[in-house]
This record gives C-alpha cells, structure tokens and sequence, in this order.
C-alpha cells in the first residue's frame, strides 16, 4: 500500500538541493520545464540530459531508487511516445500499411517526444524527493501570497494542501478495508454493469461518509489547538533563502544559455 | 481551575443534554466522569475548553469566562482537549509538525516551538520519532502524539473525551501511565471514559446521567454502588463484583475497587480464620501440557494446514512458491532475512458448532488470518479448505465468501445504501438469490439483531446510532446465512452497555447453532463465551486449548504481553498468598467467591 506513495516521495538528506528554498525549487522548476520545451533538437536534449544527470549527482539520492519510483509514469511517457509515430510523417517512409504510416521522421519524433518526457519527469520528481511536502504546501501558499489581494485563499489553499496529503495514505487504507468488507459481501466487479455500478457504490459512498466524519472532528480538534487563520501564525520550520538558491539560479542561467546555443549551433 | 454553575445546554432547541450541572474541579485533581450514551458528559467536557458555550449558567476557566469572546484562545491553551478517535486529531504528516500545530497558531517563536515540540514528546515518551509518519503509528502511539501536540501549547487542565475506548489494551495502558505522570507533575486531568480501571485510578469520580451529576466523590466511595451503577448504565469493576459476590455468599467483605487492596483483605479475614498456607505458590496446579484434549466432534467447516503468509513476496512469487515443495520451501526460510512473515506455521480447525477465540495483540497476525479465512488472501504457503475445498481454486475461493461471513472492525463504516433494507439486501443479492428469498432473509437476520424490521426498513442507515448501525453492519453479513460467523473484535469502541447486549447477542447466534470465530483482545470475553481459544503471537500459533488450559498458564500470557481474565488474576494472587483455593480450576467471578467462602469456612470449623 505504501507502494502507491512512494513516487517522487521525499529521500532524507543534506545536500545542497535539500537545501534550497522550496520555493526556488518551484519556480525553477516551472523553468527547467520551459527549458525542456525548447529544445529543438537531441543536441538540446543532450544539454538537458547531462544538467539532470548533474543535478541527481548533487543530490546525492540513489539514481536506481530514484527511477524505481519514476516507473508508474513511465506508462504515459510510453504512450505520448507511441502516439507520435503516426503523426509526424517527415522523411522517407518505413512501413505502410492502410492509413497507418510509419516514417523515418515519425520514429525521429517519437525518440524525441520520449526522451523529452523523461527528462522532465525526472527533473521534476527531483523537486519532491528533495522537498518535504510540509515545505512545498508552505511554497505554494507564499508564491500565491501576492493574489491575496484579489481575493485568492492563499493560506487555505495550502492548508487544504496539507491536510489532504497528510490524509491520503489514510483513505488509502480505509478504501482497502471498505473493499475487503464489500468482497467479503460478494461483491465483485465482473458481471453486469449494473452490479459492477452498486459495488462501485458500495464502495465510494462509504469513503464519503467517512471523510465527512473525519472532516467534523479534526475540525473541533484543530479549533482546540486555536487554529485561527493565518493572522499572526509562526511556522517550526520557516522558510528562508540561502547561498543554495544563488547557486541554484546561476546552474539555470547555464542551462538556459546552454540550451539556446544548441538550439541556434546545432 | 475549573468552575461550571448550572450549565444547561442543547443542540437541538428541545432536548437539554446538560440540564443544570454544577461542577468544580480544583488545580491538580485527577477526575473522572462517567456516564452512559447520552448523559451528557462529552458535552461539559466541550464546554471547558470553549469549544461549546452554555445556554445557561456559566463556565470559568482559570479566572477566564468561556462565554467572553476575547478569552477563546486563552482558554483553548489553558484547557488542551484530546478526542476519541485517533485518526482525526492529526493534522500533519510528520510527529513534529503535528506537535507544532498548536504553538505555531499562537504565535509561538520559531526557536521556541522547536524546544516545545522536544519537551513535549519527552512527556509522552516519544523521543525520536520526530520525523516519523503519522499515519504509520499504532493507534496508542497516535493518541500520545495528540497529546503532544496539546501539551505543547503548555495548557494547565487536559481534557481527555473517551481518549481511550478506541485503542487495545497496551495502548490504554500507555495513555494512563502518561497521564498519571502528568498529574503528578501538577497538571489538572479530566477524564471522560467509561472504563473503571480507569477511574478507580482518579482522586474523584463523576457519574453523569440524563444531564445532571448523579454522583461523586472518591472511588472507592462511588464505584462499589453496584446498584446505583447498574441503574445508570455502568460496570462495576472486578474486584468490586468480587466483593459484593462474597456478601452473597455470607462473607462479610468489603469491597475494594483495587484489586490488590481486595486480595489483602482476603488474605488477612483467611489468616484470622486460620486456613492460610504460606507455601502458596507450589500449590498453583496446571493442567499437564501433554493431557489428551478431547479433540472436538463435528463436521470441519473450516481448516488452515500449515499456513504461512507473507506481504513481501509478489504475488506472482507466491504462485511460484505454492507449486514448490513445501518441505524444501522451510528449508529456505532460514536464508532470507528479508522476508517478513505475518503468518507461520498456523494450523486451524473449526468444527461445525463450535466457538472459537483467537487472542492476540495488534501485530500479531489476527487481521492477516480473518482475511485467509474467506480468500481474501491466499496463502504463500499451505492451504485453506472450507468445507473441505481449497480456496486456491478460484470458484471456491468465491463461494467461500458466502460460506464463511466476516464482520470485521467497525463494520457500521461501510454502510453505503440508501435504505437499510438495501443495505442488508446486498450480500443475499449479490449471492443470486430471488427476490422473495432476499425479502425473507433480510426481515430475518435483522430479527435476529434485535431490530424491527418494519419501522427501519426505510430508513437511511446513515440516521441511525452507532449502535443500531452496528447491528445493521452484522444482519448484512447474516442475511448471507453463512456456516461460519467470524467476527474481528466486534465489541471496539462500545460502551459497557452496549459491550454487553452485544456479547449476549453473539452468545445468542452461537447457541441457536451457528459456528463462531471471534478475535478479541479481552481475556475476559473470551474465557466466558468460547469452547476454544487460540493465542497469536507475532504471526505463530503459541497456545491452543479449552479456556481452562490456555487462561492457566500465567506465566506464558505474561510473556507476550497479553494479560488473564480478572478472575483467574485475582484466584492466583489469593493462591500465591497462601488461600488454599484450588488450582487447576478456571474461575469466574462466582465460582471463585464461592470457592473463597468454602476456603473460609474449613478454618471456622
């Protein structure tokens, strides 16, 4: 059951990309996506290759734990990928067969469109092993600070955030448990839509219930620990800036600068 | 510290659940308020820390008016509050952050919540698990964390709502040897449960009931009113029912709410009487361990042969590992450290008729089993047969699941129906049956739950009270009518009451015939309703027999933490002190004083 949450789950550590701003990560995150969306070319796609390569040498977390966690999405890396044979017909034509058509330029495409998936999964999953989830509720919350002002909910916004992670793993065993009871009922998923829908129900519903029931106490409970809003509100682990984002801005201009001259070189 | 002056309240405009209640609670008490479903005591708790403000009267906290709005968040971190239910006090996904939560919404600097959070999971003997994950601790482990968490917003008053009728009884244990501490390090402890070892524990106990106080006063003044107790819905404690059985008996012996202070007493009117042995301890006779067992008559419904389960392996291992030797297979056992194995060796039999118990704490594999014995879970090694079929065949496996019924822990959470009817029907239904044949077995199993079918059968299973729910839960699992009932701790989370009408229930379904699996953490239920008990400890089967044979081995049960019934404690505290009881008898609480009265009276002639 755990399995489902270790994706991109958080690997303890001191590196110097732990030690970043969560919202540096952010926000040069949402660059190094732009980035990877400019490349041309494999020559880009090489730049951007070998940053990652260096930003997972940095953080020092095992490159095979890491691609273990990475596998679910590969899933849709490898459909997007598929996708594209039959699309981009450049180039002399392969294979033929009806309406289906495979070019050299198709399987360029796919190469390309694959590796560029990839590598911006495996960038971005370097922000949530690296981050606490406490940390990116906490970055969300004051990269959205500014529209406040526009009527924005910052600060619900990221407690909601919170509080929804904090209780996943745990609607992830209640769901087992209700499905147990409901098998244990006879109730199967094969056989008519019907049945399949009621046990669908029988299923759900529950859960519903029980977040419903969840939601009332941990609200008395979070009004007893005088939670109040954001007014006046400390936090244990306070965000704050360092050395590490200077270094982390001067790695992107790099990369940026390096992925432009690819672009224009190659 | 705490003044509440003829508090009336109600939530609904018409019903008053507090209906003049007068308390006061001094700096430093211990106290406990009892009280059945419905008298309120949940409530008046709510008002001393603000989170509810009377209609009527008032209530002061540490000088402090709850009504007066200024004041909420004075109170609220005056008087900390921790909840019933584990889960839903936890707001962060780390144990420090959670602990947080409190001194960061008041404002608290960051440097000093740090120390907070630290001191406040030493009190609770957390240390280390800072960075541990919430949702991975036990159950007793979340309630400590909870408290933490309000400790460390550095209240004066704890205010525990039934804190412990969710946990097993290490976790109860846990909480009040925590709370004891803290009251003897000054802090004012409420405590609203409805567990008596608990408030024999206090300095003053409260009996609430119908929104007034009933009583109050010491423990011992309170908690040995049997008859008053019964009245208001309440247990009395064992050794109390020990001492009010010896009067039946014509002993004039008081009784104690401890149970050491009700074994001295024995011992001392079994000196003055002259009966006593002081070589008590060779007298303790247990049944030889190699004594033929009568192995039970009856069809085998149920079998487990030589199960071993492990959550490791991938299921596509486990169907390798099943086609291996079985005998080869243990042989390799010994060079796979990694290997975590929930279940060993396990060998069961049920037999038509019969009730078995299976004892053993959280951990110890009792939730792995239940799910074998309908095909939840497959076993990676041996076999599962119902009625003589192995689960591993698929067609088998889900005609087990009419076969063998399970209710597991709290079944009133997977209610989903928009009519009790419904709800009840969905097991029948999906078993194929035709629709008269549903209508029949529904009005049927909630007969047998004690519910009327007509004035319930519309309503929505979501309006009706825990208990009814619960009652709902079990008929939907009846109405499948299966030879096998199997029960996972069906009494959690009850109050006394409750606790009793549904033990009787079950009692009941097992004497009309039907064959019962209970897994349970109360020795006491289970040495007076099984045939059987089996004990689980870490995945193995470490004790199996009658009642009398397993609940005799003291020593044994100790061992693995799991405790004997109160009688049984009780009889071997008296036999080790010298009372020349017999030994090699199980007891209940009136065999036990009447046991005490014949002892007595041997020295009288």
């Amino acid at each position: 059951m755990n399995e489902v949450f270790s994706f991109g789950s958080y690997y303890p550590g001191e590196s110097p990309l732990h030690k970043c701003d969560a919202r540096t990560k952010l926000v040069l995150g949402f660059v190094f996506l732009l980035a990877a969306l400019c490349a041309r070319d494999f020559a880009g796609l090489a730049v951007i290759a070998v940053f990652v390569g260096f930003l997972y040498a940095v953080s020092r977390i095992p490159f095979g734990k890491a691609m273990r966690s990475l596998a679910p999405l590969m899933a849709i890396a490898l459909i997007c990928a598929l996708l594209n044979l039959f699309v981009d017909q450049s180039g002399e034509t392969l294979f033929k067969w009806g309406i289906i058509e495979i070019s050299t330029g198709s399987v360029r495409s796919c190469l390309f469109i694959g590796c560029r998936i990839i590598l911006m999964m495996m960038g971005m999953s370097l922000i949530t092993m690296t981050t606490t989830t406490l940390d990116l509720t906490a970055a969300f919350e004051r990269l959205l600070g500014p529209l406040e002002r526009f009527g924005v909910p910052a600060h619900e916004l990221g407690m909601i955030m919170g509080i929804a992670l904090r209780f996943m793993p745990q609607f992830a065993t209640e769901l087992v448990d209700v499905y147990h009871a409901q098998i244990s009922r006879g109730a199967a998923l094969d056989g008519s839509p019907v049945k399949g829908l009621r046990m669908l129900s029988s299923v759900t519903i529950p859960l519903f219930a029980s977040v419903f029931r969840h939601a009332e106490v941990l609200s008395s409970a979070m009004d007893a620990r005088c939670y109040h809003g954001e007014a006046g509100r400390t936090r244990l682990h306070p965000l704050h800036y360092s050395v590490y984002d200077a270094y982390a801005l001067a790695a992107f201009a790099v990369l940026a600068a390096g992925v432009i001259a690819a672009n224009m070189l190659l | 510290m705490i003044d509440c002056s003829n508090v009336r309240f109600t939530y609904d405009g018409e019903r008053f659940v507090l209906d003049g209640v007068s308390l006061h609670i001094a700096d430093g008490e211990f106290v406990c308020i009892l009280g059945g479903n419905g008298s309120g005591k949940s409530t008046i708790a709510k008002h001393m820390n603000a989170l509810l403000v009377p209609d009527e009267g008032t209530v002061v906290v540490d000088g402090h008016d709850t009504a007066d709005d200024e004041f909420v968040y004075d109170v609220r971190s005056t008087a900390g509050m921790v909840f019933q239910n584990p889960d839903d006090q936890l707001v962060a996904s780390l144990v420090e952050d959670d602990v947080a939560f409190g001194p960061e919404n008041l404002g608290v600097p960051t440097a000093e919540i740090a120390e907070r959070v630290k001191a406040a999971l030493k009190k609770v003997g957390l240390v280390g698990f800072e960075r541990h994950e919430t949702h991975a601790l036990s159950g007793g482990q979340k309630q400590r964390v909870a408290i933490a968490g309000v400790l460390a917003m550095q209240p004066r008053v704890l205010i525990l709502d039934e804190a412990s009728s969710m946990l097993d009884p290490r976790g109860r244990k846990g909480l009040m040897r925590v709370c004891r501490e803290l009251n003897g390090r000054g802090m004012t402890i409420v405590m609203i449960t409805h567990y008596m070892e608990e408030a024999a524990l206090a300095d003053r106990v409260v009996v609430m009931n119908a929104g007034r106080i009933a009583c109050e006063g010491a423990p011992e003044e309170v908690l040995t009113r049997a008859d008053e107790l019964a009245k208001l819905n309440l247990d009395v404690p064992y050794s109390c029912q020990l001492g009010l059985a010896l009067q039946a008996t014509g002993v004039a012996a008081v009784p104690h709410v401890a149970e050491d202070a009700m074994v001295s007493q024995i011992v001392g009117m079994a000196k003055a009487a002259g009966v006593l042995d002081e070589s008590g301890r060779e007298r303790r006779i247990a049944p030889a361990d190699d004594a033929a067992e009568d192995v039970g008559q009856g069809e085998v419904l149920l079998q487990f042969e030589d199960v071993s389960f492990s959550y490791t392996k991938s299921s596509k291992e486990r169907g390798r590992k099943k086609r291996r030797d079985a005998v080869a297979e243990r042989a390799k056992w010994g060079n796979d450290p990694d290997a975590v194995w929930a279940l060993h060796n396990v060998d069961l039999t049920v037999r038509r008729g019969e009730f078995l118990g299976i004892a053993g704490h959280t951990g110890s594999g009792k939730s792995t089993l239940i799910q074998h014995m309908n095909g939840l879970l497959h076993p990676s090694v041996g076999r599962v047969l119902v009625g003589g079929r192995d689960l591993a065949d698929k067609k088998a496996s889900a005609s087990a699941k009419g076969r063998v019924g399970v209710v597991f822990q709290y079944p009133e959470r997977q209610l989903f129906a928009a009519t009790v009817f419904d709800d009840v029907a969905f097991g029948p239904r999906n078993l194929g049956f035709s629709a008269d044949e549903v209508e029949r077995r529904v009005a049927d199993s909630l007969a047998r739950v004690n519910l009327d079918v007509e004035a319930l059968r519309d309503a929505s299973p979501f309006e009706l009270s825990g208990g009814q729910q619960r009652r709902v839960a079990f008929a939907g699992v009846l109405a499948m009518e299966p030879e096998v009932l199997v029960l996972d701790e069906p009494v959690a989370g009850l109050d006394p009451v409750a606790r009793r009408e549904f033990l009787e229930l079950i009692s009941g379904l097992h004497e009309q015939g039907t064959t019962v699996v209970m897994v349970s953490h109360s020795m006491d239920d289970l040495a007076a309703l099984c045939d059987r008990v089996m004990v689980l400890k870490e995945g193995r089967v470490v004790r199996e027999g009658t009642p009398s044979r397993v609940f005799m081995h003291a020593e044994k049960l100790n061992e693995i933490g799991l405790g004997l019934p109160a009688p049984q404690r009780m009889a071997y505290a008296l036999i080790d002190a010298g009372v020349p009881i017999a030994g090699d008898v199980l007891y209940s609480i009136d065999s036990l004083a009447a046991a005490i009265a014949v002892a007595l009276d041997g020295g009288a002639r």
